[in-house]
């Protein structure tokens, strides 16, 4: 056969990854596709759908990672998705890959998926830490017993992947012949199906997987939905045959739990005829570590340790190379200028497109060394035993403890942020969360941050912005415990936080995380950001012509064409100053800025902050970039220019917390429409930021401006005055709300055994 | 032989206890079956967060932390030799 037939005999088959969370599943999609991959989303629904390219010698692999999910009931949509797709999946090729580290949870999954008929090709992944804590596995006996075609492979580091890809590459993939399989269900729950199945005029052996789950979900489900009266006698009839031999009676409510006890048996029995698992599954190093990560008095210091840690290299040892692309953005601006004929593109170039990019592009230290450290923090197990430790504080503001990562991740980008929250399965909680990450601080709010701490406060301007933060902080308590309270649900999402093994970080997997975010805020700045500051380019340069007040431009050249003095020449620089300022005064910027100006004036912002507002809604970054462009005129210098036209400390401040509040970037508010499917949802949200943002930057303003007058109080202790008095009245707040509801637990599971039972105070139910 | 009933959320940290039941009417028990919170289970409350809440239980060779409302739904049998 000559090569090109071969090449095109090649089959075309599409693969299926499935399996738990933190199984290695992603990593095995990053060793087997590379980096040819395809982000899009799964047909009508807001979950993302991962697909890659693999190719074995016999054929082209096209590799669609399903989210991650401990079973096939779904919780999340993004499970959901993995129940939808299993019908088009059965028709492909399923890889099932299971953690052999955890062995007997991860085969729960295998085992839905063969008593539905499906045989997956296993991938017994983390093999290596199976083998180094003394596990065995008879993979023949694996084999015969499940009818399916175990690999053994460790995804981190591509470890038997080949092989497991050119096994799903092959022509026809042979299945294991097939005498008892051991996982698979048991004649009386089979039976009960197949009656289950006959209601609907199908049977069992020609169904589709999907129909089969439905009939077993019809056998266990709480409810029966639709109450059929002969489904009722079905389930009935299965209580009372698993009944037989038993000396408590199983109840038709209980049937669930029989279901996954059963599973679970079968499993047992699987792993203890082909396997020797290790005992202990957790190295005892792990263990002392994992006690002294969440320990009592040491777990939160330590995390705020790190936090403080992050911070710290993110913006001090980020300076350095913002220093570097700075005199780079300038050199640049500078052979432009040197090099270009002056016209309109020039102008363009240089104070449009170098000058709002380029102070972008100097931000991308800071946020590699924070995603640097946030990639290690994920990857080595810590975030999870961070969501631990945190889960009650979160949960004090009525989110889940899951949130908190998406709520970290907000410190990065508020975009990925409101992504995250699909890992929340309760749909209020998930709102919740996307509603307070805009109040979030993200990367790109810090340059309007640093640049304005560092302008007004050059003494200590760490801890100016750290008092932003805090006050930061209690608005996002603040709404999320109103919100919480006024919207109290009754049902929370179930709490299900896997504590993984701790594991080394890879490089490459650093590297990925580091590479994916650098490229995003790096489109995110070509793309949006571009857009923006060239129509404010546009608005700041147009219309050209400007009636002026004084006809500059013949005394400017009468003073030319006279004898050059020292007082010539700073009449001179006076007056082109003085027509710059009057000429971008003239132009649509300004005009639309002194238009809105008098809504913002209460808050004593000037036109120019007030414009640069505007741009803002594009994305925040753009706020110090307009106010570069805009500030121009007055000196090269953004810092001093602002001092110049008269912003005090205090102006500077107010601006700082409502840039930080006032609405999030049109991108986050994207994502929060898509994410939210609700139109009113976002609109609402809008509306609520800026009510918070105006009345908290007015409150500061009035108690500044006081505390200002008052020559006893100094600056810092007035500001740690007004956080006081605002956590003062949260708690205020909360008490009464508490207070009119009579009881803070009403919600408690554990009612009978409350020693607060009956108390219009209770204490949370401690023992 | 003397058996101690209690919910999860009252085994104390270290201890080692069966899981005997668990509440079917809670909508959150499907996923804590699935998971392997069946009964005959054997479960160690293995560390409570700093601030009370929630815990770390190691079942079926694996961690995961459970709230006090998730915790509450279950039953489990402490034996005196196993205190």
């Amino acid at each position: 056969m000559s090569k090109s037939s071969l090449m095109k005999s090649k089959i075309q088959r599409n693969v299926y990854l499935v399996g738990n969370p933190n199984c290695g599943k992603t990593s095995l999609f990053n060793a087997i596709t590379g980096e040819r991959r395809r982000v899009g989303n799964w047909p009508g629904v807001t979950v993302q759908k991962l697909e890659g390219i693999a190719n074995s010698e016999t054929a082209n692999l096209t590799i669609c990672d399903l989210p991650g999910t401990y079973s096939l009931t779904p919780a999340t949509p993004e499970e959901e998705v993995v129940l939808k797709t299993i019908d088009a999946a059965a028709d492909g090729c399923i890889v099932n890959v299971v953690d052999i580290a955890n062995f007997e949870r991860n085969l729960f999954l295998t085992t839905q998926l063969i008593e539905l008929g499906i045989k997956p090709v296993v991938s017994l992944n983390c093999f290596d830490s199976f083998t180094k804590a003394g596990g065995t596995i008879d993979l023949q006996k694996f084999s015969t017993f499940t009818g399916t075609t175990p690999f053994p492979t460790v995804a981190r580091t591509g470890e038997g992947t080949h092989n497991l890809v050119e096994f799903i590459g092959r022509p026809d993939i042979i299945s294991v012949e097939d005498c008892e399989n051991w996982l698979s269900l048991p004649q009386v729950w089979l039976d009960a199906a197949e009656e289950a199945l006959r209601l609907k005029d199908l049977h069992w052996h020609s169904a589709r997987p999907t129909q089969r789950y439905s009939a077993l979900t019809d056998l266990i489900r709480l409810q029966p939905d639709p109450i059929v009266p002969e489904l009722i006698e079905i389930r009935q009839n299965l209580a009372k045959k698993l009944s037989e031999g038993r000396e408590i009676p199983v109840k038709t409510t209980n049937l669930a739990c029989e279901l996954a006890s059963d599973r679970y048996r079968r499993i047992e029995k699987l792993i203890a005829g082909c396997a020797i698992v290790p005992g202990k599954n957790i190295p005892a190093w792990q263990e002392k570590l994992d006690r002294m990560l969440t320990h009592r008095f040491l777990g939160l210091p330590i995390f705020a340790l790190m936090m403080a840690w992050v911070f710290w290299t993110t913006f001090s040892i980020g300076e350095i190379p913002m220093g570097w692309m700075e005199s780079l953005v300038d050199w640049l601006s500078g052979f432009v200028q040197a090099n270009m004929q002056e016209g309109l593109i020039r102008e363009l170039l240089v104070g449009g497109v170098i000058s709002g990019v380029g102070g972008i592009i100097v931000f991308i230290p800071n946020i590699l060394i924070l995603f640097f450290w946030i990639a290690l923090l994920e990857d080595s197990g810590y975030m999870s035993r961070a969501a631990f430790i945190m889960d009650r504080m979160m949960n004090s503001i009525g989110l889940h403890g899951r949130a908190f990562i998406p709520m970290i991740m907000g410190l990065g980008c508020n975009v990925p942020a409101v992504l995250a929250t699909r890992i929340i399965d309760n749909r209020f909680q998930r709102l919740l969360t996307m509603l307070l990450i805009p109040l979030v601080t993200c990367a790109a709010r810090l340059p309007v941050l640093v640049l304005l701490c560092g302008t007004f406060f050059p003494e200590n301007p760490s801890i100016w912005m750290f008092t932003l933060f805090f006050v930061n902080l209690l608005v996002l308590i603040f709404l999320g415990q109103t919100t919480s309270m006024l919207f109290k649900t009754s049902e929370n999402s179930p709490f299900l936080l896997e504590m993984p093994p701790y594991r080394l970080p890879t490089p490459s997997s650093v590297f990925h995380m580091l590479y994916e975010k650098a490229a995003h805020f790096i489109e995110k700045a070509g793309t949006v950001i571009l857009a923006g500051a060239v129509i404010i380019w546009v608005l700041s340069v147009f219309p050209r012509e400007v009636p002026l007040s004084f006809d500059y431009e013949s005394e400017l050249t009468r003073l030319r064409s006279s004898e050059i003095t020292v007082e010539s020449t700073e009449r001179i620089a006076e007056l082109s100053r003085k027509r710059e300022i009057e000429l971008m005064e003239g132009r649509y910027m300004a005009r639309l800025g002194k238009f809105i100006h008098p809504v913002m004036e209460p808050l004593g912002f000037s036109w120019r902050e007030t414009v640069s507002l505007i741009p803002g809604f594009l994305a925040k970054e753009s706020v110090v970039s307009t106010l570069s462009v805009l500030y121009l005129p007055y000196s090269d210098n953004l810092g001093d220019a602002m001092r110049k036209t008269g912003m005090t400390p205090l102006t500077a401040f107010v601006f700082m917390m409502f840039t930080l509040l006032y609405i999030p970037c049109i991108a986050t508010l994207g994502v929060i429409w898509r994410e939210s499917g609700s139109t009113r949802f976002t609109a609402l949200a809008l509306v609520v930021y800026f009510a918070i943002a105006y009345v908290v930057s007015y409150i500061t303003l009035k108690i500044g401006a006081v505390l200002q007058t008052s020559t006893s109080i100094d600056w810092f202790e007035g500001l740690v005055i007004i956080t006081v008095a605002i956590a003062a009245g949260w708690y205020l707040i909360r008490t009464f709300i508490v207070t009119i509801r009579g009881s803070r637990c009403n919600s408690c599971a554990s009612c009978s055994s409350c020693p607060s039972r009956g108390k219009s105070d209770c204490s949370g139910g401690q023992p | 032989m003397v058996r101690t009933t209690v919910t999860l959320s009252e085994l104390p940290e270290g201890s080692t206890a069966t899981i005997r039941d668990i509440d079917a009417l809670s909508p959150t028990s499907q996923r804590l079956l699935d998971m392997g919170f069946v009964p005959g289970t054997p479960i160690r409350a293995v560390k409570r967060a700093p601030m009370g809440d929630p815990t770390t239980f190691e079942i079926r060779g694996y961690q995961v932390g459970l709230r006090r409302s998730e915790s509450a739904l279950i039953d489990v049998e402490i034996k005196p030799d196993e205190k």
